[in-house]
């Protein structure tokens, strides 16, 4: 449906986007995560036809877009500041993209449709700059919406809302996005919307497409050590595939430190991989106790702070570190501190592998 | 942020004595020689005076050409400042250099470069404007459409992007956008402009003097006026005239300041 080949872009010397590659499907929810600065909006900008790329061409349904005005593409977009119409009441506003296109139907059924849609209806009258943050954004959707574009391009739309309000809109966008069935570009930097809200996501950085996948892939089984970083993999090793153990079904890993097992992939022996493992796949345990878990590494604790709902600790395993992820309650109950010996457990489906 | 501003105000510092005793005398010097022009006639005397069919026609023949000017700067200002706020080109800082010119060079300057331009010999001698209606405007014209231009120019460079991106992805056209989005928000500002325009015409004496001369009945503009009056002797059909400038200059501020207010307000 949306297909970016080879973009580029440099704004005087700073590249901001070399040779982006993007293929977004009819009706899906594409997210591109990136860290500040990776050229997200920049992205948007030129699908948009708000500035003009370098080099590259932008497909939508086939055929070439990119000498079109932004006004003539047909592509919606919602920003990140809302932007609407201070001086035009929200019926206004809504139907101000209908006007623009010279639709000369009866819009008021159009504009009274598209507030009901995003459960502002009775708000006709009021001013835009009355509302509050999130009621803002509904407005700025529906006025999106109202021009049923061929498409809509979101820029970070919930990250100047609060986490209550930005949780409620990010599932209501969501249902709403998969009930009219629209092909949405969804840009953000928080790895739980992306999450959430993706069908697929693509991680960019460096100006450049690092992966695409679904969300369970790009969270789970990412196949590039940067978006495993990315993502919260706090633990990944440098390591090499020593025997294939076909009958168990896993593989042997070692790393300068520690010998790994993870879960057999097709390879061969001697193959150089990373080894990634999540912070809270880890159990921390003061003295051996049995568990199923086939990995086991001792460690002395370096130091424990909090990370959001849970506490990181840091625990000193030889030349490496590995990050643990445990709850308040349980850093208090097993008493830790700063220089306690400490045993560490994980499965062997708890090992990402990255060829 | 406001209210921490004055609480660290101490009344009784010697710094806030000093400065409040500059401000009076300061005051005191522009407050008194107001009022002194306020008090040099009587009512009977300005009404009179204001009768005369020479001042009557002086102040019909400013309202005219300053109201010419305000609409002939809006026919190009906006244009010109839409262009300079959006746009970006090669040479755009000769522009505006060439703008703010008229603003701070001596208007008898200009009134000297329009009757070059525009008499004997001059490149639009073909015109002849010279001691006309049309050379006032021309002159005034000058002089005090960069004060509109400058105002609606940051008007429209005020106005969010964004806000002028979304009218684009919602299919407006770049006209259409200024029409209905661009115009609107930078309404007040443009005000603001009209007003300055208007006020630095109907105030304008050096280039209008230059180019239109001071030919009472045909030429003869309150400014005018009231330094010919001046001169002759007759001050009381000068003060006349001034009075009804400087009551106009102020009910001019007051409307100045409410949308000045109004456009703070919005931010
Ligand atoms: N008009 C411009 N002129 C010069 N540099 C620009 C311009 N627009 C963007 N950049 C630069 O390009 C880079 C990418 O910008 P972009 O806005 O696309 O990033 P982003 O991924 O959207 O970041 P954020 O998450 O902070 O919004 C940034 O380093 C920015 O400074
Ligand atoms: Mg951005």
């Amino acid at each position: 449906m949306i297909q970016l080949n080879d973009i580029c872009k440099s704004f005087k010397e700073k590249e901001v986007l070399r040779s982006l590659n993007l293929n977004v499907k009819k009706g899906e929810m594409f997210v591109l995560l990136g860290s500040s600065g990776c050229g997200k909006t920049t992205t948007l900008s030129i699908i948009a036809g708000l500035i003009r790329e370098d080099k590259g061409d932008i497909y939508v349904d086939g055929s070439r877009i990119n000498d079109i005005p932004p006004h003539k593409r047909g592509i919606g977009f919602v920003f990140q500041n809302y932007a609407l119409f201070p001086h035009l009441n929200i019926y206004e506003n809504i139907e101000f993209g209908l006007k623009a296109r010279h639709k000369q139907r009866n819009n008021r059924n159009e504009v009274k449709r598209a507030l009901e849609l995003v459960g502002l209806d009775g708000f006709d009258n009021k001013n835009p700059m009355k509302l509050s943050g999130g009621e803002q954004q509904r407005v700025a959707l529906a006025r999106a919406l109202v021009t049923e574009p061929e498409c809509i391009l979101m820029d970070e739309p919930l990250s100047n809302l609060d986490a209550m309000v930005r949780e409620r809109l990010r599932h209501e966008m969501k249902q709403l996005q998969k009930d009219v069935g629209l092909t949405t570009i969804y840009v953000t930097h928080d790895q739980v919307e992306a999450m959430m809200l993706g069908d697929r996501i693509a991680v960019l950085n460096n100006g450049q497409n690092e992966e695409v996948g679904t969300p369970e892939k790009i969270f789970y089984k990412p196949q590039r050590e940067f978006v495993a970083r990315f993502i919260g993999m706090k633990n990944i090793f440098n390591g090499k595939i020593t025997t294939l153990d076909e009958e168990g079904g896993v593989m042997q890993i070692s790393t300068e430190n520690f010998e790994l097992t993870a879960v057999l992939i097709p390879s061969t022996e001697g193959t150089h991989v990373k080894a990634c493992v999540r912070p809270e796949e880890i159990i921390l345990m003061k003295s051996d106790q049995k568990t199923s878990a086939r990995n086991e590494i001792a460690g002395r604790i370096i130091t424990i702070f909090p990370n959001g709902p849970l506490m990181r600790v840091l625990v000193d395993v030889g030349e490496d570190e590995i990050s643990v992820d445990i709850t308040r309650l349980a850093t208090r109950d097993l008493g830790l501190k700063k220089g306690d010996k400490v045993i560490l457990k994980f499965k062997a489906t708890s090992v990402h592998v990255i060829m | 942020m406001f209210e921490q501003r004055f609480h660290l105000i101490h009344h009784n510092s010697f710094f806030h004595i000093l400065i409040s005793l500059i401000a009076g005398i300061y005051f005191v010097f522009l407050g008194t020689i107001i009022a002194c022009l306020l008090t040099a006639t009587s009512l009977n005397e300005f009404i009179n005076n204001i009768k005369s069919p020479e001042i009557l026609s002086s102040i019909i023949i400013s309202l005219e050409t300053s109201i010419a000017v305000v609409i002939l700067a809006l026919i190009f200002g906006i244009p010109v400042a839409y262009l300079l706020a959006t746009r970006r080109f090669k040479g755009k800082i000769i522009l505006d250099t060439l703008i703010d010119l008229p603003i701070i060079s001596p208007p008898l300057v200009c009134g000297l470069a329009i009757l070059i331009a525009f008499g004997g010999q001059g490149l639009y001698s073909q015109f002849d404007v010279i001691f006309t209606i049309k050379g006032i405007i021309i002159a005034q014209l000058f002089v005090a459409s960069p004060f509109l231009i400058r105002s609606a120019r940051i008007a429209f460079e005020s106005i969010d992007q964004d806000i002028l991106t979304a009218a684009r992805t919602l299919g407006a056209s770049e006209f259409y956008t200024f029409r209905n989005v661009s115009l609107p928000l930078a309404r007040n500002g443009i005000i603001s402009g009209i007003i300055m325009t208007w006020a630095r015409a109907l105030g304008e004496f050096g280039a209008t003097a230059m180019v239109a001369g001071c030919i009472p009945y045909k030429t003869e503009t309150m400014t005018i006026g009231i330094y010919m009056h001046a001169l002759s002797g007759n001050l009381d059909a000068s003060v006349a005239l001034s009075l009804l400038l400087i009551v106009s200059a102020f009910a001019t501020l007051i409307v100045f300041k409410y949308f000045g207010r109004y456009n703070d307000s919005i931010k």
